[in-house]
């Protein structure tokens, strides 16, 4: 599948391969006449010890234009991504600004060539101001050397304006702001250092989708003012509404580039994972059996008055917009914030989950929206984490036994297909949706009969999403009961069974599979009651 | 000192042997293997038994206490107060069985008691409260000090019947008694740390406590424990101490914290918590030992001393570090 060979001068590389792959639209030949492009990678290389992580990229970049970069988790977008930033070099090929071969240094040297990046965890300064932040290492000086802060906080503010942010203020610590205006801030940042290359990774993976909206027209202001824009996202509907051309990156190499309007989304799809997807989201629902976890009137700081159930093989969508309580209902199942109020049945029985030991002793698990902060620990080894909710059943006699805890992470990589070195590799090392996987094995370890997913495919790409579903199907088939948070719909209404929307803490309605049509559940979420 | 696992040999081969091979341990292990070198060369009275079988005398109450902050470290904190829970140890040994004329062993169990507990109110207020561990224990490192002066009125207590002196002065089979304390005192940290469950949790939770606590491990329980071991093992500290130089005074151990942590971060232990072995802090500690007790017989003075074991502890962080990244950490 990937043996593939590249023939053919680079800027046309790729696309009789994509031809192959996808089989869909025809070919194009991109527009020539267009201006050179500010950036380029020619026949990139990369390799980290024995990983060869490029094996061979083009790309190129025009002023004015937002170029996607799309890929699976671990087709090497990030690494493309810190050499054009300067925190790499390549081991072979040329990265070209303004059309001559230039050797980036370091971070300095391509912000110099004005080339900034847009993180996707943010790095920002919490206790400083967002002025402080946006000027941080090239604050306006008096002639005394000292700080201009008069001259640094309307300097910011003109940036911010130009960003459509007036409702922001330079003075607030960015502790303060919601992590959509935190990017504000960070793009801010790039902008005050006169940046002609924004690269943006996964700008909207944390953002509702108002905050989605008011990106995406930043974005095109932007490339209205001739700044050229690297846009790296899973969200397909964001990629064909905002992509000039799209670059598709897999194993390392460039499969193809091509404008945005001569691709279809399975195309790319097909591209991306190198077979074709013919569903997105295939639920077979099985047979449904008894309740297994039952709620009732369960409240806990803002989750109030809750009721719902859920039957062994069943999926329990359950959708709401952000803030509306969904994680912190998980939460509370999970012993994380024990209820105050209400009750939690299982199996029929009344129980009390004061702890996340008992929820797991209940043989409750979750997998927690925040991957790095709660789902793993990522300094640690996949062994040390697939262990992590099951050690005390690894070590019946006091010791961890280490044989079969090796076992139990290696069934685990064949399992779910994690690409990984072995058992002992470190998590932090793994892809986005590579450490996904490893939450759920540790998950699945631990024997659960009650599953909650919180956004379980968030910074996840195609493929690894799919192969998530897929799981899901099969653990409802074995009987378990699933409840799935998801902040997308498409996915919310593609793999559920029941959808329970919440609003404000409360549950605004419970909708059948048939009812649960994208305008019932969106008005569900935005007024608090089903229609 | 691995300890047996029968599972050892299921451990997937490491991908490069020579790489692995420089880590931390291997590196301060030949450091310190040079010092000795060095040093024997330098004074011929330096590498004989009788020298360095004193030498491991001298470093047992530090090593004892620096075996339990190994744990309190990889957890991302810090205990400052264990200097002063040894001198207030010391002060109650001679309190309780010179003014309340209690026997004396029960005198040792009792201020071995009094230092759990002061490790466990540290840890009470740093899991209850919140208070960071560098706050709580700078804090009760004043308290307990104050106590210790309180209690003992100034007045050192002496006159300990001969077999209390074993401890600190007497061999068993030709090794001094209290080398064989931390020698167990080692190999129990060792296992602990590496193989238990509960080391696992210390270690989870100084790389992310969060994470931890999200997979059901007893997060608070652990740390307090910790403390609770830290104060324990400085009481101990106390007791071959006071043994060792036969009185009890207020002032003891002011100041050994910092030797303590010096031996732990030395022996490679992120002071930002989740990595750092117990071998690497005996090897540290091991070290300065050396290089105090060596550079003394070259006729260094104390406080050149001092600023050499400052160099090395820089230079082997930094090595370490550099180590790291090629090794693409």
């Amino acid at each position: 599948m990937s043996l593939e060979v590249r023939t053919g001068p680079p800027a046309g590389a790729g696309n009789g391969v994509a031809r192959l792959a996808a089989g869909a639209a025809p070919a194009q030949v991109p527009p020539m006449a267009e201006d050179a492009p500010v950036v380029a990678l020619r026949g990139i290389e990369k390799s980290f010890g024995p990983i060869h992580v490029l094996r061979g990229v083009d790309f190129d970049l025009r002023p004015g234009e937002v170029h996607a970069l799309m890929g699976e988790n671990g087709a090497g977008k990030s690494t493309m991504i810190r050499l054009m930033s300067g925190a790499h070099r390549p081991d072979h090929g040329t990265v070209e600004i303004d059309g001559a071969p230039t050797r980036l240094s370091g971070p300095a040297a391509a912000q110099a060539a004005g080339i900034a990046v847009v993180h996707q965890e943010l790095l920002l300064f919490p206790a400083m101001t967002v002025a402080e932040n946006i000027f941080l290492g090239h604050a306006p000086r008096r002639r005394s050397g000292l700080l201009d802060w008069p001259r640094m906080r309307e300097r910011a503010r003109a940036i911010l304006d130009r960003l459509d942010c007036p409702d922001l203020d330079v003075d607030e610590p960015v502790s303060r702001l919601s992590v959509a205006n935190r990017q504000r801030v960070e793009i801010a940042r790039a902008l005050s250092r006169d940046a002609r290359v924004l690269i943006m990774d996964e700008p909207t993976a944390a953002l509702a989708e108002a905050d989605v909206r008011r990106l995406l027209d930043v974005v095109r202001s932007l490339r209205a003012e001739g700044v050229g824009i690297v846009y790296v996202s899973h969200r397909m509907d964001e990629i064909f509404e905002i992509s000039d051309r799209i670059t598709v990156l897999r194993d390392g190499r460039t499969i193809a580039t091509r404008p945005t309007g001569a691709v279809t989304e399975a195309g790319l799809v097909s591209m991306m994972v190198g077979r074709d997807i013919d569903r997105l989201f295939p639920r077979e629902a099985g047979p449904v059996g008894e309740t297994v976890l039952e709620v009732r009137g369960l409240g806990a700081g803002k989750v109030r008055d809750v009721s719902f159930r859920v039957r062994a093989g069943e999926i329990l969508g359950i959708a709401g917009l952000v803030g509306s309580g969904r994680t912190e209902l998980a939460q509370t199942i999970f012993g994380v914030t024990p209820a105050t109020s209400g009750e939690i049945l299982i199996g029929g029985a009344a129980v009390t989950v004061g702890s996340v030991r008992a929820a797991i002793g209940h043989r409750i698990a979750y997998v927690p929206e925040d991957r790095a902060q709660h789902g793993l620990v990522r300094p640690q080894t996949i062994r040390e984490n697939i262990s992590m909710a099951i050690l005390d059943r690894l070590a019946p006699r006091v010791m961890v036994e280490r044989g079969r805890e090796t076992r139990l992470a290696e069934e685990a990589i064949a399992r779910f297909a994690i690409r990984a070195r072995g058992p002992g590799q470190v998590v932090a090392q793994l892809s986005g949706g590579n450490q996904q996987k490893v939450v759920l094995a540790k998950w699945l370890a631990t024997d659960p009969r009650i599953l909650i997913l919180d956004e379980p495919t968030r910074g996840v790409d195609v493929g690894a999403k799919t192969e998530i579903y897929r799981l899901m199907n099969q653990l409802t088939a074995e009987g378990l009961a699933v409840i799935m948070i998801s902040s997308e719909l498409p996915e919310v209404l593609g793999m559920s069974d029941r959808v329970l929307v919440m609003n404000g803490g409360r549950v605004a309605g419970i909708l059948d599979r048939a009812e649960a049509t994208p305008e019932a559940v969106g008005a569900a979420m935005m007024t608090g009651h089903a229609a | 000192m691995s300890p047996r696992s029968p599972a050892l040999p299921a451990m997937p081969p490491r991908a490069v042997s020579l790489r692995s091979l420089l880590r931390h341990e291997t590196l301060l292990a030949l450091i310190l293997l040079a010092a000795l070198a060095l040093l024997a060369l330098a004074n011929d009275r330096f590498l004989t038994t009788a020298n360095l079988l004193n030498q491991g005398r001298l470093m047992t109450e530090v090593g004892l206490i620096a075996i339990a902050m190994t744990f309190v470290v990889i957890t991302g904190g810090i205990d400052l107060s264990v200097g002063s829970i040894l001198g207030l140890c010391a002060v109650l040994v001679g309190v309780f069985w010179k003014n309340l004329e209690l026997p004396l062993p029960v005198a040792m169990t009792l201020s071995l008691g009094v230092g759990t507990l002061a490790g466990l109110v540290n840890g009470l207020i740093i899991t209850r409260f919140r208070v960071p561990p560098l706050i709580a224990t700078l804090a009760t490192l004043a308290l307990y000090r104050g106590l210790a002066e309180g209690i003992s009125q100034a007045k050192s207590v002496r006159g300990y019947p001969a077999w209390f002196f074993e401890l600190g002065q007497g061999s068993i089979v030709g090794i001094p008694t209290q080398l064989w304390l931390l020698l167990a005192a080692a190999l129990v940290g060792i296992v602990v740390l590496r193989s238990t469950t509960f080391g696992r949790a210390t270690y989870a939770i100084g790389n992310n406590e969060q994470g931890a606590a999200f997979s059901g491990l007893p997060v608070a329980r652990t740390k307090l424990l910790i403390y609770a071991a830290s104060g324990f093992m400085a009481g101990l500290a106390a007791l071959v101490f006071v043994s060792r130089v036969t009185t009890t005074r207020s002032d003891m151990g002011t100041g050994i914290e910092l030797d303590v942590i010096t031996a732990v971060v030395l022996g490679g232990t992120s002071i930002f918590g989740g990595r750092g072995f117990v071998t690497g802090t005996l090897l540290g500690l091991c070290l300065i030992q050396v290089l105090k007790n060596g550079l003394a017989l070259s006729g260094v003075r104390g406080d050149g001393t001092v600023v050499i074991i400052g160099a090395v502890l820089i230079v082997a962080v930094l090595i370490s570090n550099v180590l790291k990244r090629w090794n693409g950490e």
